[in-house]
């Protein structure tokens, strides 16, 4: 049996081998102009200090966290009414509308945004092209279908008989949703944050096409580093300290929610 | 039997990629846009009607193309590269380009002086970089660099974050100096910046922020905005009356290791014949390097374009390439940490 | 009432972007104006001529096939041996079998493209494949291990008791049994393969760069509607298959739980 997983974990190898490489070369030292390196150096990581790329550092869980308020926000009513409406039809077309953006890929989402941000159908009061506040949108809107589907499972589990019992005790719907409804769905506002945060931090497509060069997130600066400057040990550095963040932030998460869970008898 | 045309497949699927079709054409490096569009009909279109030879295009912008070379070095995966001629340095300091052999390039004893920019690199054509606005969205008539620095522009500009060199030279010789001492230009440029409301990274961009309205004013290309008028948008190119617009000249060499370098010797001597430019500038809007080619009457003296030596001379201010190739990263690095942030 | 207003221009919002893309698709000229100023189906013809969208829908067709092809069988098995292979920590392996989902792409881009300039790979397909494989392996183990536990292990030995052998066994009670969550592995791996862009980005070379890549380079270097009309096909081809999977697969109930 122990011979099935085998296969996979060669596959996981090589994965790591990746990302061996890419450690490997953030503390190698850049030879400008070639794909030649030095020798073992840790100013690749200094150099990340500078103001220049902490500000990216920033500016993302920034952006991440703005991202991950407002799609929770969004999503939590439309994945309501995907888990609790009893019309076949109304589930399948909120399905369908889900789903589908969600499989057509990033280019062809952020495209639209473009075209839509760039004052195409009407005129915008301000300027959302190339906006930090355009990449917040271009965000939102691409992290939805991910949160919708998780709230919406996540509610779907929600027994209605708790609501039902709690509005004919009385209480109104805004407090049936406030004392029943969250709390119990509160897995799945957590998982459903995490994971949009988590994803955000790496986001590329979106800030890329929607920056305009002007809202750089810690993904672009890599791709900057690595495929402009041709920086692949600075490029190295930066995405390892992505990943870093990422691994940690999720880590403590994890512990975070694991700990209510044990307590609940 | 399934089993071998399952492993048949896995085994074609992991081969270096080489279809036949794209081992005879010649491969040429280029920008997208309007500048492949125009190179694949004007240059390419012919060279194939000539040689049988078909031409393929890799298209991206100057840096990316110049990376994408770096990794291919001495087995690329292109036979010719566009590039600015500046860059076209960095090309050769990798040695990325082969020598030409200028008995192969005839044409080339009937180009300016300034398009041999060196044994590896030859000019296609000229442009500047200079002040393009939309008059419908600037009441105001901008006629000189130092308009720029109006506060009734504030938040209308937008300029290129890949390659400050025009905007930095042009700040240096407003306090006296130049490129090589582009130091003195830095709190001038520091000044401009909150009339700064975009950078746009490829032409693109450009053209998108200048369409939509969001930059009105840009520092821009003068066959970009000589597009953008053939596509119905009414933009303004400045002839600036203090110094004038910074020269481009975009250029082509071949690249080390090539398998066809008999045919790209062709294509480039086929680029610069009078013919081949006359049409390039009828479809660019750019200058010739051939004296000989024709230029229409509406297009003489226009930004960018220059007929005679003697007005290459005084109409064109032409950016030392070695200063700018070496100062490019330095003057990037100082561009984006203090203009762009 | 609020709620359905609510989600009603929720729902709005999320797909105004793709009328608009769909609307622009059809504009004669090369601006990008909506409404469009006619009927066109100019971008169309272009994104089905472009010799490197062909070329770039060929390589997506290639690369996904391939990596599918290998991450299926894998995953079927990792998922399996989860399952029933009692093994100590499980949810350790399946932790290490789904952690390429947390590595940015970036990070695993240029660590593939390192990695591959150094064993001078790139030039073929193979590195390409290996990262869709890796990345698309945590979405088919995730889908198969959910039906691998579900399974009733006594249905298998029943089937052996009668006297079917360990692979007829396999073919004829675990897999048509695994079914539903093969099913949609399959659809999670392929779509993930398809629209698979960042890590890809890094390593393409413009012979073996897949559709999604091809779509940036030509975003970034064009301001005409091709693209519009490219991103329609895609829309169009995606609500097609959805639609369907719900209908006759019911993959709405892959996410939402059912109520009597």
């Amino acid at each position: 049996m122990r011979l099935l997983l085998t296969p996979a974990l060669i596959v996981v190898a090589v994965f790591a081998a990746a990302l061996a490489a890419l450690l490997r070369y953030s503390v190698l030292e850049f030879v400008p102009g070639s794909l030649q390196t030095g020798g073992l150096t840790a100013a690749n990581f200094a150099g990340i200090l500078s103001r220049q790329y902490l500000g990216a550092v920033w500016d993302t869980v920034l952006l991440s966290l703005a991202t991950t308020v407002l799609t929770l926000v969004a999503s939590y009513p439309v994945a309501y009414a995907l888990a609790r409406t009893r019309s076949a039809r109304t589930r399948s077309t909120l399905l369908v509308l889900t789903l589908a953006p969600f499989f057509t890929g990033a280019i062809v989402r952020t495209y639209a945004w473009v075209l839509v941000l760039g004052n195409t159908v009407w005129t915008w009061p301000v300027p959302m092209l190339f906006t930090p506040r355009g990449v917040l949108v271009g965000l939102v809107h691409f992290s939805m279908p991910t949160m919708i589907l998780l709230l919406a499972a996540a509610i779907s589990h929600v027994d209605p008989v708790y609501e039902r019992a709690a509005a004919s005790l009385g209480a109104g719907p805004w407090r049936v949703f406030r004392r029943v409804t969250l709390p119990l769905s509160m897995p799945g506002i957590v998982s459903g944050s995490v994971i949009v945060f988590a994803w955000t931090l790496s986001a590329f497509a979106t800030p890329e096409l929607l920056g305009g060069g002007r809202v750089k997130m810690i993904a672009n600066v890599v791709r900057d580093l690595a495929l402009d400057s041709f920086n692949w040990p600075g490029g190295a550095a930066f995405a390892a300290v992505a990943l870093i963040v990422t691994l940690v932030l999720l880590a403590a998460v994890g512990r975070l929610t694991a700990g209510p869970e044990r307590n609940v008898p | 039997m399934l089993a071998r045309h399952v492993v048949a497949s896995l085994i074609a699927l992991v081969l270096p990629v080489s279809t036949a079709w794209a081992q005879s054409s010649l491969v040429v490096s280029v920008w997208g846009g309007n500048w492949k569009d125009t190179v694949e009909r004007v240059i390419g279109k012919a060279f194939t009607a000539k040689t049988g030879i078909p031409v393929e295009f890799e298209v991206g912008g100057t840096i990316d193309r110049l990376a994408k070379a770096r990794v291919a070095k001495g087995n690329p995966l292109v036979d010719i590269t566009f590039t600015t001629s500046h860059v076209g340095r960095l090309y050769i300091s990798d040695g990325l380009y082969a020598p030409l052999d200028m008995s192969r390039i005839p044409n080339a004893k009937e180009i300016a002086r300034e398009a041999l920019r060196s044994e590896y690199h030859l000019g296609s054509w000229s442009y500047v970089y200079t002040i393009v606005y939309r008059p419908d969205l600037v009441k105001e008539d901008i006629v000189r660099w130092s308009d720029l620095w109006k506060p009734s522009l504030k938040g209308k500009i937008a300029m290129p974050d890949f390659d400050p060199s025009h905007i930095i030279t042009i700040a240096a010789l407003m306090e006296g100096g130049n490129e090589a001492t582009w130091q003195k230009g830095q709190e001038r440029l520091k000044a401009l910046k909150p009339s700064i409301v975009a950078f746009y990274s490829t032409d693109a961009q450009s053209q998108d922020l200048m369409k939509t309205g969001q930059a009105p004013v840009q520092v821009m290309l003068s066959v970009n905005a000589y597009h953008l008028q053939e596509q119905g948008i009414a933009v303004r190119l400045v002839q600036p009356r203090d110094f004038p617009g910074v020269v481009g000249i975009d250029t082509m060499g071949i690249m080390a290791g090539t398998k066809k370098a008999e045919a790209a010797h062709e294509f480039i001597n086929l680029a610069l014949s009078r013919e081949i430019q006359s049409e390039l500038v009828r479809a660019l809007k750019a200058g010739p390097v051939n004296g000989g080619a024709t230029v229409p009457a509406e297009l003489r003296g226009q930004p960018g374009i220059f007929t005679t030596p003697a007005e290459w001379k005084q109409r064109a201010y032409i950016v030392d390439d070695e200063v700018r190739a070496k100062s490019l990263p330095a003057w990037r690095e100082w561009f984006t940490a203090n203009i762009v942030k | 009432m609020i709620l359905r207003l609510a989600v009603a221009a929720l729902v709005a919002f999320m797909t105004l972007p793709t009328l608009v893309v769909i609307a622009v698709s059809f504009n004669p000229t090369a601006i990008l104006s909506f409404p469009p100023a006619g009927l066109s189906l100019r971008w169309y013809v272009n994104v089905l001529t472009y010799p490197q969208f062909q070329r770039a829908a060929w390589n997506s067709v290639l690369v996904t096939a391939g990596a599918v092809a290998l991450a299926m069988p894998i995953g079927m098995a990792a998922a399996l041996a989860l399952a029933r292979g009692r093994l100590r920590a499980p949810q350790l392996w399946a932790t290490l079998l789904l952690s390429p989902l947390v590595v940015p792409g970036v990070a695993a881009g240029l660590g593939f493209l390192i990695l591959g300039a150094g064993l001078g790979l790139l030039r073929s397909r193979a590195v390409l494949i290996a990262a869709h494989v890796a990345l698309v392996l945590p979405f088919v183990v995730r889908s198969a291990w959910v039906s691998a536990r579900n399974l009733d292990p006594a249905l298998e030995r029943a089937a052996a008791s009668l006297g079917a052998t360990p692979w007829r066994v396999f073919r004829r009670v675990t897999l048509p049994l695994l079914r539903p969550g093969l099913l949609a592995a399959l659809l999670f791996a392929v779509i993930v393969s398809l629209n698979e862009f960042v890590v890809s980005l890094f390593i393409s070379t413009r012979l073996t760069e897949i559709l999604p890549v091809a779509m940036f380079t030509y975003v970034v270097n064009y301001t005409d509607p091709t693209i519009a009309a490219l991103s329609s096909l895609f829309i169009l081809a995606t609500i097609v298959v959805v639609w369907l999977a719900d209908r006759f697969l019911d993959l709405g109930g892959v996410f939402i739980h059912h109520r009597q």
